[in-house]
């Protein structure tokens, strides 16, 4: 279910607390919902369980997910939202990023406003 | 803690060769811990020593506590260990050796045995002699854990093994990791160690280059791409440590530097003629290959370099 590369340069256990966070945004996870125990996931995805095991931790500490008493940890209730906010700002983020390249690369912002005008309009019509 | 695995100045000498060159490090409990390097780097050597069938030339190493020089039969009873080339009695079924090797260990061996080739789809029934070389590899690392060892010793355990193969074998390293026991592992493969392995000891030449967890590793080093107005441009003084450096004389180079410090970046961002500089996460590929520079082609210093006091 999730897609670990491990020399993308984002630390393995913030690609696994990322996908995690967002598979509860889109619903995949549901509140109350088990996620994978670390010995699970870490066989799964073949990756060390102590990086599964800070993921977790790190995601306990954003309230994303809560233990429940001697069978693992669940989604927390209130996480949907939190994590589609979440969601919102990594995505705005990453068309900062995107933006930044495109000014560094001499383009106006008229040029950037065509390509993203055009882009959504082809997805709008594969839609249709 | 107190560390499972404990190398302090260990060496061996072949002849004139020196394989293993004063080698210290520290193997802590509960983690996956990979020697990395070429062939040839002495790795293979250094586990053979752990093991007691080597005898160091110089210096000393415990594993579990015990003394690698003296106390070998021991430690191999308490390790599991797969060695690079592991020897198998051919002419045994894969049923029989399991039983053979149970006769070393206490009750559980055989039935723990027995699920792990059911978990590797093993032919009990059949001879080893007609296994393929991933056969013959899982049977191998079946006998190495079946005893549940505190300590799991592995020589390169994926090399030459297909991918289904391999995936199974990092499945089952990370489970003994996930059970709170420790994996010592010797591997070229960068990408399985980058996945697997919390600590990570880069090896060439004998020498140990780099010692630390995986985290640090990477935290601790940035790769640079700067991109200069002309070919005149040239870098200010930097007191990072530069631990490789590409494209010299060019409007686009690349370095990379290890702890260097906030105001150094900005250093470099605003000096004349430098255009830009992008700040990357180093690789663990990308460290090894800078770190295991022959010393020739490492980091060409400017000579003011010596005014870093690290």
């Amino acid at each position: 279910m999730f897609e670990i590369n491990p020399s993308n340069g984002i630390p393995v256990y913030e690609q696994i607390t990322r996908q995690i966070k967002f598979a509860i945004a889109s619903g995949v996870f549901e509140t109350g919902q088990m996620i994978p125990s670390v010995r699970e996931l870490a066989r799964q995805l073949a990756i060390n369980p102590n990086t599964v095991a800070r993921a977790y931790r790190d995601l306990q500490g954003d309230q994303v997910v809560e233990p429940v008493r001697g069978s693992g940890l669940a989604v927390s209730s209130g996480a949907r939202a939190l994590c589609r906010t979440e969601r919102g700002k990594l995505v705005r983020q990453r068309i900062i990023d995107v933006l930044d390249e495109a000014f560094q690369s001499q383009l106006s912002a008229d040029d950037i406003r065509q390509i993203v005008e055009q882009e959504l309009a082809r997805r709008e019509a594969k839609v249709k | 803690m107190t560390p499972l695995v404990k190398l302090d100045g260990l060496s061996k000498q072949y002849g004139r060769t020196t394989a293993v060159d004063q080698l210290s490090l520290e193997v802590p409990p509960g983690v996956v811990f990979a020697l990395l390097g070429e062939n040839g780097a002495g790795k293979s050597t250094t586990l053979r020593m752990l093991m007691g069938l080597e005898q160091p030339t110089r210096g000393k190493a415990t594993v579990l506590g015990l003394d690698c020089a003296t106390q070998g039969a021991e430690i191999r009873r308490r390790c599991g260990y797969l060695p690079e080339l592991p020897v198998l009695y051919d002419w045994m079924k894969v049923s029989e050796i399991g039983w053979f090797t149970a006769g070393f260990y206490d009750d559980q061996f055989l039935p723990r045995f027995h699920q792990l080739a059911a978990a590797f789809e093993l032919p009990l029934d059949k001879k080893i002699s007609a296994l393929s070389k991933g056969g013959r590899a899982k049977v191998a690392l079946s006998l190495a854990m079946a005893h549940e060892p505190q300590l799991l010793i592995l020589d390169e355990p994926t090399s030459g093994l297909d991918t289904l193969v391999r995936r199974q074998f990092l499945e089952s390293m990370v489970d003994v990791a996930a059970t709170g026991r420790t994996v010592l592992l010797s591997s070229h493969q960068i990408g399985e160690v980058e996945r697997v392995a919390d600590y990570i000891a880069v090896l060439h030449a004998g020498k140990l280059l780099a010692c630390d967890t995986l985290e640090n590793l990477k935290s601790q080093h940035e790769r640079w791409v700067i991109t200069f107005a002309s070919h005149e441009a040239s870098l200010p003084e930097l007191t990072a440590r530069i631990i490789s450096h590409e494209g010299q004389g060019g409007r686009r180079q690349q370095m990379l530097v290890q702890r260097p410090g906030p105001e150094e970046l900005w250093r470099l961002r605003d000096h004349p003629g430098v255009l830009e500089v992008e700040v990357h996460t180093p690789s663990l590929e990308e460290l090894f290959v800078a770190l295991i520079k022959p010393a020739g082609q490492i980091a060409d210093r400017p000579a003011h370099d010596r005014t870093g006091s690290r």
